[in-house]
């Protein structure tokens, strides 16, 4: 630092250098570092303490606590990796991975059909596009226990759906408890009902994007409109068709809400799901530790797909 | 005046109104799967107690006695309360604590900050029932069962919340900061009153959907409020439909606790399909 600096000229209003600091110029640059810094951390502190108590202390706490047998008390005893021994060949988890994984095949094909099938006509209508966006997206506001009341309701021996069987001259059928898959099919109906409505607007949004020369063009060609839906409007979709495929399947893993209302897991562990395992394991039978080895499980789940979006989508336009 | 192009207008408009017809149809068609199960709610619910209803008949009357009935089934009341305390503070806490570190994060340099950033963004892959048992022993250590700030402490950690309004500050123009300075505004007042309204957008969007993601929770609810006044509204009804409760009373149930959401959706419509289409928030 050269001993004959010039003195610097400070800008109006703003207090002097503190004495010590002398006339060095990098003095009242580090001093303003220093107050940004301060005001930053005083801003993030709050959020720094939620998310210290609630989220990184009980994910970092998850991963520990499956590896012991933990019990309410307070009574711990490390287990090293006997949970998830345990859950290896535990009946009970491969049953309800099976269930969930058949709720999830069913779920998610039926909603990225339906929400599409949605997006694609709204798309195609002119006028009262906003009514009918409005009507189909209405189920996305009710929660899955309100999902699932109206259709237990609905799927009732004496409820509307067995009437209108009824008066095709078809028996009442036990849509809740009877046929395994035939329950697996009505909770995920009931989800398709209640969440297409997000995947739709995703797809319309897809859709509206998609340049309309290329449509033109295809016209002129001479395509008709199925022709042009799959050869131009699916393969332009691609990305968007992506997004809401491993978004809906990370949905469909975390079924939990209807089963709880529709059919407590049953009938005979039919739609025992993953999540209702884990509540079952810690709230029914109080072992936190298993409970908590079923969640990571559905991290585990989770994290492979979340990545596999992050390779495939994120990657590519990346900010 | 020139003659207005009448005759190739009508001609393009024939085929066209033709086109319109089988989406029309089956639009309506889906319409009636989305909202007929809502209808056959609202109905059962304005039925009078001892008619024939659905799916038997039509009632031959509406009337609200089920809906003040309902108010004395279980502790209702105090379920409504749980779950608009629940709403409506966490939708104000997370706003206003996300906002604060969104825009430290953005317009402030202080050591740990992009650790503190991917940190957040990094809790978005972890879904909340991985991390439940953990949480809810940190909450009943602390006395948290049963409990209001039991059930609302822990939700107020929201990275897609954080997430989302820094892409917003990122994208203010600095000169406004610059202005704010010059002025003479402190670090608050610039935070007060100029960054919150210019991200007013993007508040409103996350208002709604924190609003209908708390109204509509039902796990965690579920796990901390362990005894009938500790409850939620969703956990009651999911209780009451457990239990050997009339229908009336449960669509009753099921039919005011849907009010809220729809007037929320009915006044903010465009928000939520402007920030569906636009950057895909979920629930």
């Amino acid at each position: 630092m050269p001993v004959h600096a010039p003195p610097r000229t400070l800008p109006a209003g703003r207090v002097p250098p503190h004495p010590a600091a002398g006339n060095r110029p990098g003095a009242h640059l580090a001093r303003r570092r220093r107050r940004e810094a301060a005001t930053g951390i005083l801003f993030v502190l709050p959020t720094l303490v939620i998310f210290g108590l609630f989220k990184f202390l009980p994910i970092a706490g998850a991963a520990a606590m499956s590896m012991t047998r933990y019990r309410l008390n307070g009574d711990m005893t490390w287990l090293g990796t006997q949970n998830y021994q345990r859950l290896w060949h535990d009946p009970a988890f491969w049953q309800s991975l099976k269930a969930t994984a058949v709720y999830v095949g069913i779920f998610v094909p039926l909603t990225m059909a339906v929400s599409l099938a949605g997006a694609v006509l709204l798309n195609s209508l002119v006028r009262r596009t906003g009514t009918f966006r409005a009507l189909l997206f209405v189920p996305y506001l009710c929660s899955f226990v309100m999902a699932g009341i109206i259709w237990s309701w609905m799927f009732r021996s004496d409820g509307p759906v067995n009437a209108a069987l009824g008066g095709l001259g078809a028996g009442p059928i036990a849509f809740l408890s009877g046929d395994h898959l035939l329950v697996l099919g009505c909770l995920a109906l009931v989800s398709v009902w209640k969440g297409f409505g997000y995947s739709m607007l995703v797809f319309l949004a897809g859709l509206k994007s998609q340049p309309a020369e290329v449509h033109e063009a295809a016209r002129i060609d001479g395509a008709n409109s199925l022709q042009a839906f799959w050869h131009i409007t699916l393969p332009l979709l691609k990305p968007v068709l992506f997004f809401v495929l491993v978004i809906e399947t990370i949905i469909g893993f975390q079924v939990f809400d209807t089963i709880f209302v529709m059919t407590g897991g049953g009938p005979d562990r039919a739609s025992y799901s993953l999540i209702y395992f884990l509540y079952d394991e810690a709230f029914k039978f109080l072992d936190f530790g298993y409970a908590a080895a079923i969640g990571m499980v559905l991290f585990a789940i989770v994290l492979v797909l979340s990545l596999i979006q992050r390779y495939f989508i994120e990657g590519r336009d990346h900010t | 005046m020139t003659a207005l192009p009448v005759l190739p207008n009508s001609r393009r408009r024939g085929p066209r109104h033709r086109r319109q017809l089988l989406p029309t149809i089956l639009l309506t068609v889906i319409s009636l799967f989305t909202v007929g199960p809502l209808l056959a709610m609202a109905v059962l619910a304005l039925s009078p107690a001892d008619a024939p209803t659905l799916p038997d008949a039509l009632p031959h009357s509406l009337t609200l006695d089920n809906i003040t009935r309902v108010f004395d089934v279980g502790n209702f009341p105090t379920w409504l309360l749980n779950s608009l305390v629940y709403s409506v503070v966490s939708v104000v806490v997370i706003l206003l604590t996300a906002s604060m570190a969104a825009y430290a994060l953005v317009r402030k340099r202080f050591p740990g900050r992009n650790a503190l950033l991917w940190a957040i963004v990094a809790t978005l892959m972890v879904p909340v029932q991985a991390t439940l048992i953990p949480t809810f022993i940190l909450i009943s250590r602390m006395g948290g069962v049963n409990t209001l700030w039991g059930l609302i402490a822990p939700s107020l950690a929201n990275a897609q919340a954080v997430f989302l309004i820094r892409q917003f500050v990122r994208d203010l123009p600095d000169e406004i900061f610059d202005a704010a300075r010059v002025d003479g505004a402190g670090e608050w007042r610039t935070f007060v009153q100029i960054v919150l309204p210019l991200i007013r957008p993007v508040l409103a969007t996350l208002a709604i959907f924190i609003f209908l993601w708390h109204w509509n929770d039902l796990l965690w609810p579920l796990v901390v409020g362990q005894t009938d006044h500790a409850r939620t509204l969703t956990v009651g009804l999911a209780t009451l439909n457990t239990e050997t409760e009339s229908t009336a009373n449960i669509m009753s149930a099921a039919f005011i606790s849907l009010l809220p959401c729809l007037v929320v959706f009915v006044a903010l419509q465009r928000h939520i399909v402007a920030s569906i289409t636009s950057s895909g928030v979920k629930g």
